[in-house]
């Protein structure tokens, strides 16, 4: 009986989020997530009275858009962030291990097999994501007064940020070290980010920066862009469909990458 | 019909050669002992017959397909040198997933799990974790996960590595009913003796050429068994 790609990848993907679930960096992760909330809890519980803001006097509640869309964006790159670092092995180790081969010498595309551990490192991302943005929308939400809307919109940004830099990292991870490929996520995520703000408060559209901004993968002004109801005074450059396609193309363009590269992959048992 | 064939492969890793102008074919049925010394190009061959690596020149076909296409690796049963298997996982689970990736579906599926564990002799140890197994069992696993769905091609790489003389007689009983019943065979073995009871054919790899191939019976003549040949045939 000819086997259904569908089957195999959800058989692989199941068994790709057990070997995730299994690994020690998850309770790390857990412990940093929950103390983010901890300190999301206290952040968010000074909700009324007066705050001198450059010698002016302004009610917290005013300036809640700017820290709820500043807490929030740093959380949806953090796990942009994990969600790299936890594809930065998972499927590199399969290969190191030898567990691949066999899997492998099945009727099983080696296309089917990497984007099965793609989806089982992204499956504990997202959940991850979902509690750390999900905790932090709530809390704002609640006692802020900030609108569900834009996060939930901003936290779907970071799920298309998070596979975009999964799939580049799992790539980097079938060609270099695990550390080289960690520290490239950090270095990465770091020069996209530094480039979408100065792009949004310096209008730095030349040099190779503005290049990252105008032509990257747009990890903190999609977030920026889907937080801006929250606050009046951040004007993200370019039309918000133009950020959208190019956040969904660099996604799409990083899987399609990942499972190129696989398929050239020599692999050694 | 040829089950897997090799026409004129040759293989580099960079300035090394591993295999050079290498061209056997197998016909489906038959039963061929791949045999040569340490670096021969044995596992580099197998590993192009699986699709793990794409040959310098040549080509290689599989089941009539080039074998990087899944389809070519339909009905192939393989149990590699270096066997790792997942420590975490019960036998019973790791054979239901080898199975789903071979398309074996429900009863169908479980009950294949069953059989290829009777088999094997490993139904006693179905709920055990794989990491508190013996090397000799974890083997006998590695040999059922390869008899999966009735494969119509086993390529066996060092097949009795780990087994006591009870499991290597095992294995050779299993591999003898695998040919009964029309499966083609191809062993990757050290172990001359165990080639010459369970093979038909044997091709003898030798840096990276073909030294002979054939019939076991033309390529060791009258006067001397398999490991007479394979020293003429290597030292010359």
């Amino acid at each position: 009986m000819r086997p259904s790609v569908l089957t195999q990848f959800r058989t692989l993907a199941g068994e790709a989020v057990l070997d995730a679930v299994r690994r020690r960096i998850i309770a790390a992760i857990a412990v940093v997530s929950l103390l983010s909330l901890m300190l999301v809890d206290t952040c968010t519980t000074c909700s009324g009275g007066d705050v001198v803001v450059n010698g002016q006097l302004r009610e917290i509640a005013a300036i809640a858009g700017w820290t709820g869309t500043v807490t929030f964006a740093v959380l949806g790159l953090w796990s942009i962030v994990l969600a790299g670092v936890l594809a930065s092995e998972h499927l590199a180790q399969t290969l190191a291990d030898g567990s691949a081969t066999l899997a492998l010498a099945r009727p099983v595309g080696r296309r089917t097999f990497a984007f099965a551990r793609l989806a089982g490192s992204l499956v504990i991302a997202f959940a991850t994501g979902a509690v750390l943005l999900g905790g932090t929308a709530l809390f704002l939400h609640a006692r802020s007064g900030l609108p569900m809307g834009p996060a939930l919109v901003a936290g779907a940004s970071c799920a298309v940020g998070a596979v975009t830099l999964a799939a580049l990292a799992m790539t980097a991870s079938l060609y270099i070290s695990r550390i080289a490929t960690v520290m490239l996520v950090f270095i990465a995520t770091g020069t996209a980010t530094l480039a979408n703000l100065l792009g949004m408060f310096r209008d730095a559209s030349g040099g190779v920066m503005g290049a990252i901004d105008r032509f990257g993968p747009p990890l903190c002004t999609s977030i920026a862009l889907a937080l801006s109801p929250w606050i009046d005074e951040v004007r993200v450059p370019g039309s918000p469909l133009e950020i959208a396609i190019r956040h969904c193309g660099w996604a799409v363009a990083s899987i399609a990458l990942l499972g190129a590269a696989f398929r050239r992959l020599e692999i050694r048992d | 019909m040829v089950a897997l064939e090799l026409a004129a492969v040759t293989k580099r890793y960079g300035s090394r050669t591993a295999l050079a102008d290498v061209s056997l074919a197998v016909p489906e049925g038959s039963s061929i002992g791949l045999l040569g010394p340490n670096g021969a190009g044995k596992t580099t061959a197998l590993r192009l017959l699986l699709g793990f690596t794409r040959p310098s020149g040549g080509g290689v076909i599989l089941h009539g397909h080039d074998p990087m296409e899944p389809a070519a690796r339909e009905g192939v049963g393989y149990l590699p040198e270096r066997l790792a298997l997942p420590g975490r996982m019960s036998v019973h689970r790791f054979l239901r997933l080898h199975g789903s990736l071979g398309g074996l579906v429900g009863a169908d599926r479980d009950e294949e799990v069953d059989e290829v564990m009777a088999l094997t002799g490993i139904a006693d140890r179905a709920r055990d974790r794989l990491s508190n197994l013996s090397k000799g069992l974890l083997q006998r696993v590695g040999f059922a996960q390869a008899f999966l769905g009735k494969p119509r091609l086993l390529l066996l790489d060092e097949p009795t590595s780990g087994l006591d003389p009870i499991g290597v007689r095992d294995a050779r009983d299993w591999i003898t009913g695998a040919r009964e019943r029309g499966c083609t065979v191809l062993v990757s073995s050290h172990i001359l003796s165990e080639v010459e009871r369970t093979c038909d054919h044997v091709a003898v790899l030798h840096e990276g050429r073909v030294v002979a191939s054939g019939p076991l019976d033309q390529v060791v003549r009258a006067d001397e068994n398999l490991e007479d040949a394979f020293i003429r045939l290597v030292r010359g």
